[in-house]
This record gives C-alpha cells, structure tokens and sequence, in this order.
C-alpha cells in the first residue's frame, strides 16, 4: 500500500506540531522517521492509523484519504497496549476477533503466530508474568496476525534494555521480510533506523520538517552497521549530538590486558 | 501469592477475634442488665436455634432475600450500564456525576415516604428502595473507572478494527471491573441497610425488617437480638465470603 502525504500540517491549538509535510512512501518501502523528542513523529503516525486527523493537507493510502482506523493499517505502540486481563493468546487473537472471525480459528492462528515469534509455550501467560521483550513479541503477533498493508511501528522497542532491543529488531525484520508490509517507524535509536530502513527522514524541532532524507536502499544489513558510518554521522549531526572525533587517538586496550 | 495467602489467614484470624470481642461486650451488656432488657448471649442463641426449625423464618429469609436480589441486581446491572454509556460521552459526563454526587447524599430510606404513595403498598417500594441505595455507588465507580480508561488500550483497539459494541464488551467493561467490584460491595452495604429499614417502616409481608420491628413492639428483647444476630451474620457471610468469590474469580489475572 503506497502512502502519500500532501502538505500535512498539524497543530493543536495553538501549537504547531508539524509545519509542512509532502511525501511518498512506495509499496512495501521501510521508512523511518527520526528527530528530537516531541517533534511531532508519533502525531504523523497516528494520522496515519486514522487516530488523528491533520489540520492542513491530506494523508493518502493507495489514493484513498485517511479519515478512520482500519486494521489494514496497524499499530504498535511502545508499551502497556497489550490488555492485562488478557492471555498473550487472547491478545493476538483479539485482532481476529474484532474482524469477526470466528473465537477458535483466531486461537488456532494466535498461537501459531506466537510460534513465529518465540513465544510457543506462553500462550496462557497474562503479560504482567512476562517480561517486557516478550510483551513486545507479543505485540508484534498481534499486529502482524492481521496481515496489514501498512504496518506503523511507534518507538516499539523504547523501553527494552540495548541487548534485548537488538533481538527483537532482528525478529521484526524477519517478519517484515516475510510479511513485505509497507513500514513507518518513529524511533530515537538511529542505530535502529539504519538498521531497518530503506530510507530515514530526519526530522527538525518542533514545529517539524524534513531536514533531510538519507536513501539506504533495500539492502541485506546485519546489527554490524560500519558501512553506515557516515550517515550516521550526518544524521546524529543533524540531531545536534557531538560526532567531531577527538585529535588524540583513544588508546586501545589489547585483548587479555587487564586496562 | 504467599503475601496474599499469609492476608487472608490474618484477617480470618481478625475477623474471629472481632467476633468475639464483640460477643464478649453483649455479655458484659447482659450480665449488668436485667434479662428482659439485653438477653445472655446462649439465650439468643437458643431462640436462634428454635427460629431454625420454624418455617416462619425462612419464609421471612426468603422475602427479604429475594427483595434484596431484585433490588441490587437491577443497581449492579442499570449501574454499569448508565456508569460506561456516561463515562463514554464526553459531553454529559460531569452533569451526569455532579447529579449522582447530589443525589447519592440522599440516605435511601428517605424516599420510603414516595415510593409507598407512588407504588402502592407491596414489595415494591422496598425493592425500588433497594435498587436506589445500591445504584449510586455502582454508576459512579464504573462511570470514574471509565474515563480512566488507558489511552492506548482505546487506540490499540481502534486501530485493530474494534466496533463500538466490541470496544465496551472487550475493553471497557474488563478494564472498570476491578473499579466496579469495590463500588458493588460499597453498593451492597447500602442495599443492605435500605433493605432492613425499608421493611421495618414498610412491613409488609414477612422479612427481617419486620421480624426485628415486631420484636421491638412487643419487647421481646430476645427477638430483637436474635434478629440482630442474623442480620450480622447474613450481611459478613454475603460480603466476606460471597462477593470476595466473585472478586477473585473476575479478577483471577490479578493474583497470579
């Protein structure tokens, strides 16, 4: 599903969250969006879900204005949506069930899907017995069960400690890879971005705009991100952070020395 | 699980303590007092005994159970419906609660007088009243419950297609739940007492009301602290044992 942004502005109120936006996400393209905290990124997101409507300009998929949710554009969020009154099996399956299939088929996929993504054996665990990296797991199935078109992913790992978030972007790229959905990210991990995406767009202070758009291309890619050195210099430049490298040579520490 | 085991054996073991203190001072009561104005406490019991055998006494169990389940059945039910609706909309939420708060001070005995004129006189002024004392706090602990719904639980619902009706079955009602259990048992101690005293002023047909105001106008101290005794019982073992059942078994999520 091809999205289309035509001068999307947002403000509330007063406040202007986004100054202008014009873009076009291709079919099955990955992109993420990064930028300052409160930069209005997720707001872009939810007027894509069909949350929030724009103030000025228009969100297209496939032609179509976005004017309510549909399941065909999915979202995760980045904690406690997963309902604690619910088993993980019942969660995943829930997506079913409010398209109206029918309670067993749903189960029957919901812990199929929890399979896909390491979950088998927790299907009747409620999500305060598991630990945050399986919730989001879990969230993941719930979102892809749906086969969606477009899959709007909003700092889905933000909570998870660097190791575990690591393990999960590799499952996530697994299922996008499977799945090819179209993607949109919000994150602040650029080190994700590079990671998953296509292409990044690299979002100003509030109000927002596209400072730049860094095109990567739908290559193979490992968590070993040195070929992306120097975007990732130009991007967390861009974001204000220090990459100027030091005149004196960090002294290296020799393997088995004891520093 | 072993904190919440170790809490239920200690207010078990309070609750038996409580019990006997209060036994205790009804004895001392009775001992400084002469018989035909506070009885001994085996002699309650005995008349208790004796109540038991007679069928007198369940008819009279039976009306005022099947009032109070009438009455605090349609609050539970007229209550979460009106507290999700209420909570819901937006623009009638605070009105709606403002009049609950004002009408809720209102102790439902007080609208005995209307209700008997209104309804004639029957069962039903006293269920009505009933309904009445157990209706407020119901609506107002699922209507507050329901503006707290989490945010992202909405929305994660909505973005997964949810129709309006899946959107309350699904996620509202399981969310205000732990929120609704402790407004019915506030519900419940007010039907309670509206049940008692609305048939102690109503009396009509037999029931626990009418029992202990009988008692009282014929002086039968016995009767009426045997009555009292039951009333006690009854309301602890509904609360204590009954609703706590309920609880759990709702909330089972919550204790594992």
């Amino acid at each position: 599903m091809q999205l289309h942004f035509e001068r999307v502005a947002k403000s509330f109120g007063d406040l202007q969250v986004i100054e202008t936006f014009d873009d076009t996400i291709a079919d099955g393209e990955i992109v993420a969006l990064v930028g300052p905290s409160g930069c209005g990124k997720s707001t872009l997101l939810h007027m894509v879900a069909g949350l929030q409507q724009a103030s000025a300009g228009e969100v297209r998929a496939d032609g179509q204005p976005v004017s309510h949710p549909a399941p065909e554009r999915t979202l995760v969020f980045q904690e406690h949506a997963l309902y604690p009154w619910m088993t993980l099996e019942a969660n995943v399956a829930l997506a079913l069930e409010f398209q109206d299939q029918p309670a067993r088929e749903a189960r029957k996929q919901a812990s199929e899907w929890l399979a896909r993504v390491k979950l088998d054996g927790f299907e009747g665990y409620y999500p305060h017995q598991v630990s945050g990296g399986m919730r989001q797991r879990c969230a993941l199935a719930r979102a892809f069960i749906a086969r969606p078109k477009v899959l709007l992913l909003d700092e889905p790992f933000g909570a998870l400690d660097a190791l575990t978030r690591m393990t999960l972007q590799s499952v996530l790229r697994d299922l996008i890879e499977e799945e090819r959905p179209t993607v949109v990210l919000v994150t602040h991990d650029v080190d994700e971005a590079l990671y998953l995406a296509d292409r990044v767009l690299v979002f100003s202070q509030r109000p927002a705009r596209v400072l730049e758009s860094f095109t990567l291309g739908h290559i193979p890619k490992t968590h070993d991100l040195t070929a992306f050195a120097d975007i990732r210099r130009e991007v967390l430049t861009l974001l204000g952070i220090d990459t100027d490298t030091p005149s004196a040579e960090p002294r290296r520490v020799e393997r088995g020395e004891t520093a | 699980m072993s904190t919440t085991s170790s809490t239920g054996v200690a207010s078990k073991k309070a609750y038996v303590l409580a019990i006997l203190f209060i036994l205790f001072f009804w004895q001392v009561a009775a001992w400084f007092l002469p018989d035909f104005l506070m009885p001994d406490v085996h002699v309650a019991l005995g008349r208790l005994w004796q109540e038991l055998g007679s069928g007198e006494f369940y008819q009279g169990l039976g009306n005022s159970m099947g009032r109070l389940g009438a009455g605090y059945g349609a609050a539970l039910v007229a209550g979460v419906v009106l507290g999700l609706v209420g909570g819901t909309l937006n623009a009638v939420r605070s009105t709606l609660k403002a009049a609950i708060i004002i009408l809720q001070s209102i102790p439902s005995i007080a609208w005995v007088p209307l209700f008997l004129i209104l309804m004639g006189f029957g069962n039903l002024p006293i269920i009505v009243v009933v309904a009445v004392g157990a209706f407020f706090p119901t609506a107002l602990s699922v209507m507050n419950a329901t503006e707290s719904v989490e945010r992202v639980h909405i929305d994660a619902a909505r973005v997964m297609g949810a129709s309006r009706a899946q959107m309350l079955k699904r996620v509202y009602f399981p969310a205000v739940t732990p929120e609704l259990i402790t407004g019915a048992q506030l519900a419940f101690g007010n039907a309670w007492r509206a049940l008692i005293s609305a048939e102690m002023i109503v009396g009509f047909s037999a029931g626990l009301g009418k029992s202990l105001a009988y008692s009282g106008e014929i002086a039968d101290m016995t009767g009426v602290m045997t009555n009292i005794l039951v009333i006690a019982v009854l309301a602890a073992v509904i609360d204590q044992v009954l609703l706590e059942r309920v609880k759990h078994r709702l909330l089972r999520y919550q204790y594992l």
